[in-house]
C-alpha cells in the first residue's frame, strides 16, 4: 500500500480535464447559437472537475494497492490479442476467426487437453454460428 | 370501470394451458439469453416479436412478458458466478454475489437472486395490477423540473458508493458524464466528441460500454491471473454445510424489509418513463448499505446486497408497464417493444385499453402472476445447471464468454465498431478498477447523463432560464432537499467508516 498509485492517477487526470478543457472540446465541439445549454457546457464543466479533482487527488492522495505490474503487462497482451481478433474480424469474418482467437486464448492460458481445446476452438464457434444464424436468423460480425 | 366478470374471464384465459405454454417458453428463453453476456432480454425480445405474429394476442404478449421477466433472472447468473453480469441491471448483484459465490456458496447467492427478483416482480406486478392508474396519473405530472430533481437525487445516491475516496468518486462520476456527452447534442443535435468517426452521432451505445467495463474487464483480469493450472471458473467448493447451498426461510425473512426498499424503489422507478432498472438496483443497493448496522460487509458476500439489488431491478419490469397500460408511454425499452407488439395485435395502449379491452389486459396481468412462479420453478432448475457450466475449466469458460460478448454487442450495436469500442472501455475498466475508481459510478452517471442534459435544457426552455421556477414545484423541491440529506448522510456515514 502507497500513495504512489493515487498520485500518478491524479496527475493523469490533471493532465486530461486540461487537455480536454483547452484542447479537445474547443476543437471536437461545434460551436453554434445554443438556446439554453451550449454544446461545451457540460462537457467543459466535467473536464474542469475532472483536473480539479485530479490536482487534489495528486496533493492528498489515499492508501492505495495497485495491481500487480507483470499481471498488467499479461492483461496488455490479451488486450493486443483481442485487438487482432476483432481487426482479423472485419477481414475475414467470425466464422474464420473465432476458432483461431478461441485457440490463442485457451493456449495463452494453459490448456493443452484435446477434448477441452475442442470444445472451445470447434464446438462453441460452431453452437454460437447455428445459434445466430440458423436459430436467430442474425448475421455474424 | 372494469366488472368482475371481465377480470376473472380475463385470468382464466390466462391461465389455459396454451397460454401457460408460452410463458413457459418464453421465461426459459429469457433466463437462457439473459445468462448469456451481451445478449440479454431486451434484443431476445426485439427478435422474438416477428415470431409472435402467428399468434393470439394474449399468448404472444405473455410469451414476451415470459422473456422479458427470464431474463432479469439470467442476468444474474453470470453475475453471481462469474462477476460478469449478462444485462447492466445485474452489476450490482454482482457487488455481492461473486463474493459469495467464492466463499462456495453459488447455489445459495444464486437461489438468494432468483428468490428476490421474483419478490421484487411479484411487489411490482401487484401494485400494477391494484394502483395502476392512480400511479400513472401522478408519473404524468413529472414535466421536466421535476425530472431533473429526480436524477439529482439519483446522482446523490451515489455517494452512498464512493467508498474510501471521495476525489475518485466524483472522478469516476466526471468520467461517467464525459463519455454520456459523446454524440449528439441534446438540445442544439450538433456533434460532439465524434472524432470524425458518425459511428458515433448517437453517443457510445450502453451495451459497449458496460459489457465492456463490467465483464470483459473482469475476465481480462482473470485471464491475467491464469497460470496455466486449469482451474474451473469458480471453485464450487463444498463446505459440508447444506446450509450453503439453500436460502433459509429465517435468511430469507432476515431480508424482508431490504426487498420491499428494493420493491418499492424499483416500482417507483419503473413508473417514471425512462429511469430504468440499472439506476433502481444500484439505488437500492446503495440505501441498503447506508442503513445496515454492518456496512463493511457489503462487497464481501453479504447477502442482503443481492436481496436489495435483484428485488430493486426486477420490480422495473411490471411498473413499466404501469405508464404503458394507462397512458400509453412506454418507460423502459421492453416496455417499448411490448407496446409495438400491441399494436402490431390492433391494440392501442391508453386510457381506453381497460375499457375496451378489459378481459385481454387481465389476461396479461394474469400471465404476469404466472410468469413470476414459472420464473421460480424454472429458475430452481436452471440454476444448478449453470452452476455446473461454470465448473467448467476457466479456459473454456472465459474464451466462451469474450466470443459471445463480440457476437452479443455486434448484434447490439450493428457492427464491430461496436465490439472495438467495448474492448477501449474493458482497458479503461480494467485500469480504473486498478487504480481504485469505481466503475458502478462510471455506469450510473453515464447511464443518467443524456437524461440530465436533455431535462435541463427542456426545463431551462420552459422557465425561460428561470431557476427560481424550480421552487414552484413542491415535488422537486422535496426531491432536491432529499438530494442534499442524502449526499451529507452517506458521506458522514463513509467517514464515520473510515474512522472505524
Amino acid at each position: 500500500m502507497s500513495t504512489l498509485a493515487d498520485r500518478i492517477s491524479g496527475l493523469f487526470f490533471l493532465l486530461f480535464g486540461l487537455a480536454m478543457y483547452l484542447w479537445i472540446n474547443p476543437n471536437f465541439i461545434e460551436t453554434v447559437d445554443s438556446r439554453n445549454i451550449a454544446p461545451s457546457t457540460l462537457p467543459n464543466i466535467v473536464s474542469i472537475v475532472i483536473a480539479a479533482s485530479g490536482a487534489f487527488l495528486t496533493l492528498k492522495p489515499t492508501q492505495h494497492q495497485v495491481r500487480n505490474p507483470i499481471l498488467m503487462a499479461k492483461t496488455g497482451l490479451y488486450v493486443g490479442l483481442l485487438t487482432a481478433g476483432i481487426y482479423a474480424m472485419s477481414w475475414f469474418g467470425f466464422e474464420y476467426v473465432a476458432p483461431v482467437l478461441a485457440l490463442a486464448i485457451m493456449w495463452l492460458i494453459g490448456e493443452r487437453r484435446p477434448l477441452w481445446l475442442g470444445l472451445g476452438v470447434v464446438a462453441m464457434p460452431a453452437i454460437i454460428w447455428f445459434l445466430v444464424t440458423q436459430v436467430l436468423g442474425r448475421a455474424l460480425p | 370501470m372494469v366488472d368482475l366478470s371481465t377480470i376473472l374471464a380475463g385470468f382464466g384465459d390466462a391461465f389455459s394451458l396454451f397460454n401457460l405454454a408460452f410463458v413457459l417458453f418464453g421465461v426459459v428463453l429469457g433466463q437462457f439469453v439473459g445468462a448469456v453476456p451481451g445478449i440479454g432480454p431486451i434484443m431476445a425480445m426485439a427478435i422474438a416479436i416477428p415470431f409472435t405474429f402467428g399468434l393470439d394476442p394474449l399468448p404472444a404478449i405473455a410469451f414476451l412478458v415470459g422473456v422479458n421477466k427470464g431474463g432479469l433472472v439470467g442476468g444474474a447468473v453470470p453475475a453471481v458466478l462469474m462477476n460478469t453480469p449478462g444485462t447492466p441491471d445485474a452489476a450490482a448483484t454482482a457487488m455481492d454475489g461473486y463474493p459469495m459465490a467464492k466463499q462456495g456458496k453459488p447455489l445459495k447467492a444464486t437461489k438468494m437472486a432468483l428468490f428476490s427478483s421474483v419478490t421484487g416482480d411479484t411487489f411490482s406486478d401487484i401494485v400494477l395490477i391494484t394502483v395502476s392508474a392512480p400511479l400513472a396519473i401522478l408519473a404524468l405530472k413529472m414535466g421536466p423540473i421535476e425530472v431533473v430533481a429526480l436524477i439529482v437525487f439519483a446522482f446523490s445516491i451515489l455517494a452512498g458508493l464512493i467508498g474510501n475516496s471521495l476525489t475518485k468518486g466524483i472522478i469516476a462520476a466526471a468520467l461517467g458524464l464525459l463519455a454520456a456527452s459523446v454524440g449528439q447534442d441534446p438540445e442544439n443535435f450538433t456533434p460532439r466528441l465524434i472524432f470524425g468517426y458518425w459511428d458515433l452521432f448517437d453517443g457510445l451505445a450502453l451495451p459497449s460500454v458496460a459489457i465492456g467495463m463490467l465483464a470483459i474487464s473482469e475476465i481480462l483480469h482473470r485471464l491475467s491471473e491464469a497460470h496455466g493450472n486449469m482451474r474451473p471458473a469458480i471453485v464450487a467448493k463444498d463446505t459440508g454445510n447444506p446450509d450453503d447451498r439453500r436460502v433459509t426461510w429465517a435468511e430469507y425473512w432476515s431480508c424482508r424489509y431490504t426487498m420491499l426498499r428494493g420493491a418499492t424503489i424499483g416500482t417507483i422507478l419503473g413508473a417514471l418513463p425512462g429511469i430504468g432498472s440499472t439506476a433502481a438496483a444500484f439505488m437500492s443497493y446503495a440505501m441498503t448499505k447506508a442503513s445496515s448496522k454492518d456496512p463493511g460487509s457489503f462487497g464481501k458476500g453479504n447477502i442482503q446486497g443481492i436481496a436489495a439489488s435483484e428485488s430493486a431491478n426486477s420490480a422495473v419490469v411490471g411498473a413499466n408497464l404501469i405508464p404503458l397500460l394507462t397512458l400509453g408511454i412506454p418507460g423502459s425499452v421492453g416496455a417499448a417493444l411490448i407496446i409495438s407488439a400491441f399494436m402490431i395485435h390492433g391494440m392501442q395502449p391508453g386510457p381506453l385499453l381497460f375499457e375496451n379491452q378489459g378481459r385481454l389486459v387481465y389476461g396479461l396481468f394474469g400471465a404476469m402472476i404466472m410468469a413470476n412462479f414459472i420464473n421460480l420453478w424454472v429458475g430452481q432448475l436452471g440454476l444448478r445447471l449453470w452452476v455446473k457450466v461454470v465448473s467448467a475449466p476457466e479456459s473454456i469458460i472465459f474464451s466462451s464468454a469474450l466470443l459471445l460478448c463480440f457476437v452479443g454487442v455486434s448484434m447490439a450495436t450493428s457492427g464491430l465498431f461496436g465490439v472495438a469500442i467495448m474492448l477501449i472501455f474493458a482497458v479503461i475498466g480494467y485500469l480504473m478498477a486498478s487504480f481504485g475508481y469505481s466503475l458502478v459510478i462510471f455506469i450510473i452517471a453515464f447511464f443518467l447523463g443524456p437524461r440530465f442534459e436533455k431535462s435541463i435544457a427542456q426545463s431551462l426552455a420552459l422557465t425561460n432560464g428561470d431557476l427560481t421556477q424550480v421552487l414552484k414545484s413542491p415535488v422537486a423541491v422535496a426531491l432536491l432537499v432529499l438530494s442534499v440529506v442524502s449526499v451529507v448522510w452517506f458521506l458522514r456515514k463513509n467517514a464515520q467508516e473510515d474512522a472505524e
